[in-house]
């Protein structure tokens, strides 16, 4: 095996999530030198850790408010706030990368949001303000059990019947949300233990809860262990990658697709704990709409629909790219009626530079190998002729 | 002169060289044959005529004069028709619709529907067709969809007609119908191409019979002046290989693999053989004799096989590609591309693909043991290509067969199953899949290899089975090799 020789340099086409941590900085710039700043009422904490509005000496002598100058993007309550609207899609679209992956998609994941989160609110509800550590340990696994079995389900059925998941999920997704509305009779469900919402909401600083960011972190990283190091991994990037080799290789097949809808349930209870503790209530309206963006997360962080492709890396900044520019419209003062419009050129401009790319590394493939095909021609032809 | 005749013509797909510089004529009311095992070529020439393909290099010409069919259209309006193999209509419309689709008899931009039906009864009856134009298409049986596309060529006037494949989907009964009207046909001066790779009907039909190999123009024969053999060596002769393989200079083991009565119902029947330790077992047959489908019951791709298969003397349930995998059963299929390969992963990921489990300890792949046995693997095979991450899409049809072969060496299997091991790979690595066949079985495996290529069954058997339409025709041993003798059993 030769190695092209004088190539030290660093392969672009290994990282492909480069491209998208680039992106994510330009928008960052971008927001930060056209959004501008705003004044904002300074607070500061007594040596006794009472918060009060800072004052601060005017010329006439007098005690007025304090204000500081802070851009409008680049302070760590807008960063938190983006990363906690973000948390929601990056964990589900970690999940969905991998049904991606297998050559898959699950439509039904806003649903499987809601429902999960319904059932953690029921559960948690009876409990009450004074439900303690039980009572949110008990949430928790619910819902995220809840999650799972949903996921379970759809596998199961896409598995069984020979029916695209594309239907098999146009369908739960109508009948996941049902029950959820059974369940509630369209009511919201609220009062959950006080610890539960606490642990949720913990606030490092004021206003800077970090939980969500955490939990979408660890996620990330477990969900990229997963691909890329573990046998069933490998497997998932098999089956997506061609079905019929994968099968005569000895792969089971319908288990791994199996597997990978459960995972997407999973991280659909997951993203509902976090949704039921931080903002304290479960419906079956929630999560509406959310499949696609959890898609467009997905595609844009590099998944391919047809199978064979994508990271949790790349989903999770996917999430955070088509967040930035949501919160950053607002931060640009641009009617919000545009985001829709944006955000879906986004996406569709995200997958034709994915083809961009992948074109292009074809051809620095086939230009290589053809390189090489010369040097070992000539190297062999050489070796054939006689020294005189 | 010749009524239609291609000249030079060249044509290349990605990956694939299909026709290489063919000429052929074609005389006027003839029926001619174009015949050739699966990839020569002989189905892409007959859709170049038809204006289905362009050539890359050559010409058509029509009664002499250069034309140029660009497209299916252009063809017809030169008198230029195919009936296609996987028919291409569509099933949701009536018989008449089908007919005049590009051709609706429209006022005003209204079909008028009268004239549309009156039309497709007068065409049918042409042909002798009794089916009702009214008829949904996808009521029809094939045989009669057939009739439609027919009554389609001569509805346009076709002079010249190319039949793809033509019986494949067909009974006995629709197939005698077929051959009637194409004797029909052929008295009022039709010309016709019959695109074939079955003997006896174009002994029955034809009148002349044109070979192709990989692509390339062999012969041409008038039907009378030939016969069957001497096109079956046409169609599969190659240079023959000198070298003699070293297994068979070493004693075969015991029984590794016994089939017995062996069957799938519409594929095979009744197949009985057994295979030995250290030695190469060849299996020869025409396309469509039922080799490959043997091989994938073996290996439990087939829920529907029946009968007795023992590895190493135990029973092995039918149906469980993963049982036969842990009886340590291997199959590299006749499509690497389809079956054989995941074409978006890297050469690594491939070759580790069957043996994903072993290289993993708690669910987590070890890398590092994986790469040392690829690599050891790659250097033995000679697989050439810049690392081991490279993404085996990008690798030239040899190089990815080793790969392919290798993801089974890297098991260390007791009985490999090879189909067709050197399709579509160039003479260099033929050679060295050769060299590692031997090695293999010198190391003790038992292998099936089925060829279509006799010169290669030949040099590497020890025994060969042959099969012609789903039976066991014959098994020959080496001391009795001969084409003649296989091209016996074959046809």
């Amino acid at each position: 095996m030769s190695t092209t020789p004088g190539r030290p340099k660093f392969d672009f086409s290994k990282f492909p999530e480069g491209g998208l941590l680039a992106v994510i900085v330009v928008l960052g710039l971008l927001l930060a030198i056209f959004g501008g700043s705003v004044q904002l009422p300074k607070f500061e904490t007594t040596p006794d850790g009472k918060r009060h509005r800072a004052m601060v000496t005017n010329e006439a002598g007098q005690q007025v408010p304090a204000f500081e100058t802070v851009n409008k993007f680049f302070n760590p309550r807008t960063i938190v706030q983006i990363a906690k609207d973000t948390s929601f899609f990056a964990i589900m679209a970690v999940g969905m990368t991998v049904v991606i992956i297998t050559g898959g998609i699950d439509l039904s994941i806003g649903s499987m949001y809601a429902l999960a989160s319904v059932c953690g609110a029921l559960i948690l509800s009876p409990y009450g303000p004074s439900g303690g550590g039980t009572a949110t340990t008990l949430g928790v696994l619910a819902t995220i059990g809840v999650g799972a079995l949903l996921g379970f389900l759809n596998g199961s059925m896409i598995t069984a019947f020979k029916v695209h998941p594309f239907i098999i999920t146009l369908g739960t997704m109508a009948i996941y949300r049902g029950i959820a509305f059974v369940q509630t009779s369209g009511q919201s469900i609220g009062g959950f233990p006080d610890a539960f919402r606490q642990f949720v909401r913990w606030e490092v600083l004021p206003d800077l809860s970090l939980v969500p960011l955490i939990v979408m972190v660890i996620v990330t990283i477990i969900g990229g262990i997963f691909l890329a190091k573990t046998a069933i991994g490998r497997k998932i990037y098999a089956v997506g990658g061609n079905e019929v080799a994968s099968r005569y290789s000895g792969i089971r097949v319908g288990a791994v697709k199996l597997l990978a809808y459960t995972i997407t349930g999973l991280t659909a209870g997951i993203a509902a704990v976090l949704s039921l503790g931080y903002y304290g209530a479960g419906s079956s309206g929630d999560g509406q709409g959310y499949e696609l963006n959890v898609i467009a997360a997905s595609v844009v962080g590099g998944a391919s629909l047809i199978g064979g492709k994508g990271t949790a890396l790349g989903a999770f900044l996917g999430a955070v790219i088509l967040q930035m520019i949501s919160n950053g419209l607002v931060i640009l003062n641009i009617p919000q009626n545009y985001s829709q419009i944006v955000i879906g050129l986004v996406v569709i401009a995200a997958v034709l530079l994915d083809q961009f790319n992948a074109a292009m590394a074809q051809r620095r493939l086939l230009a290589r190998t053809s390189a090489i095909k010369k040097e070992m021609a000539a190297s062999d032809a050489a070796a054939a002729t006689p020294t005189p | 002169m010749a009524f239609l005749s291609v000249e030079h013509i060249s044509k290349t797909f990605p990956g694939v060289r299909a026709l290489d510089d063919v000429s052929v004529e074609f005389e006027k009311g003839s029926i001619h044959a174009l015949m050739g095992e699966n990839g020569a070529g002989k189905s892409t020439l007959g859709k170049i005529i038809a204006g289905v393909y362009t050539p890359d290099k050559g010409v058509v010409k029509l009664e002499g004069q250069e034309v140029k069919p660009t497209d299916p259209r252009i063809a017809q309006q030169l008198g230029l028709a195919i009936v296609h193999q996987e028919l291409a209509f569509c099933p949701n419309m009536t018989v008449a619709e089908n007919l005049m689709l590009g051709t609706m008899p429209a006022h005003a931009g209204f079909v008028n529907w009268s004239k549309l039906r009156d039309r497709a009864k007068a065409l049918l009856h042409e042909i002798g067709s009794d089916i009702d134009p009214h008829t949904p298409l996808e009521q029809l049986t094939t045989g009669q969809e057939q009739m439609v596309q027919i009554a389609s060529c001569v509805g346009t006037n076709a002079k010249m007609i190319i039949f793809d494949e033509p019986t494949s989907s067909l009974s006995t009964r629709e197939s005698e119908h077929l051959f009637e009207l194409m004797g029909r046909l052929k008295a009022r001066g039709v010309s016709m191409a019959y695109v074939s790779h079955r003997m006896d009907e174009i002994f029955r039909i034809c009148d002349t019979i044109t070979v192709l190999r990989d692509g390339k123009y062999v012969a041409t024969d008038p039907i009378a002046g030939t016969n069957r053999e001497r096109v079956i060596r046409q169609m599969v002769g190659r240079e023959v290989l000198t070298e003699r393989p070293k297994y068979l200079d070493l004693q075969p083991g015991e029984e590794i693999l016994r089939v017995e009565n062996l069957s799938s119902t519409g594929k095979f029947q009744n197949v009985s053989f057994n295979v030995h330790r250290g030695e190469i077992v060849g299996m020869a047959g025409l396309v469509g004799a039922g080799r490959s489908e043997t091989a994938t019951a073996i290996f439990g791709l087939d829920r529907h096989a029946k009968g007795d298969v023992y590895v190493k003397g135990k029973k092995l349930p039918l149906g469980k590609v993963n049982e036969s995998m842990r009886r340590r059963v291997g199959f590299l299929p006749e499509d690497r591309k389809k079956a054989g390969l995941v074409l978006g992963m890297s050469v690594a990921d491939n070759i580790s693909l069957a043996h994903i489990d072993h290289f993993s300890a708690f669910g987590f792949v070890d890398r590092k043991r994986e790469v040392t046995e690829i690599e050891k693997l790659t250097k033995r095979l000679r697989v050439k290509a810049p690392s081991l991450e490279t993404i085996t899409a990008g690798l030239s049809g040899g190089n990815q067969q080793k790969v392919a072969l290798a993801k089974w060496l890297a098991r260390s299997c007791d009985l490999l199953i090879v189909d067709e091991p050197t399709r579509g790979v160039d003479v260099g690595a033929k050679a060295e899949i050769y060299h590692l066949l031997d090695e293999v079985a010198c190391q003790g495996v038992a292998i099936l290899m089925i060829s279509s290529e006799l010169p290669e069954v030949m040099n590497l058997s020890r025994r060969i089975l042959v099969l012609r339409e789903g039976f066991l025709t014959g098994e020959v041993a080496r001391e009795n090799f001969s084409q003649e003798a296989l091209l016996h059993l074959m046809a």
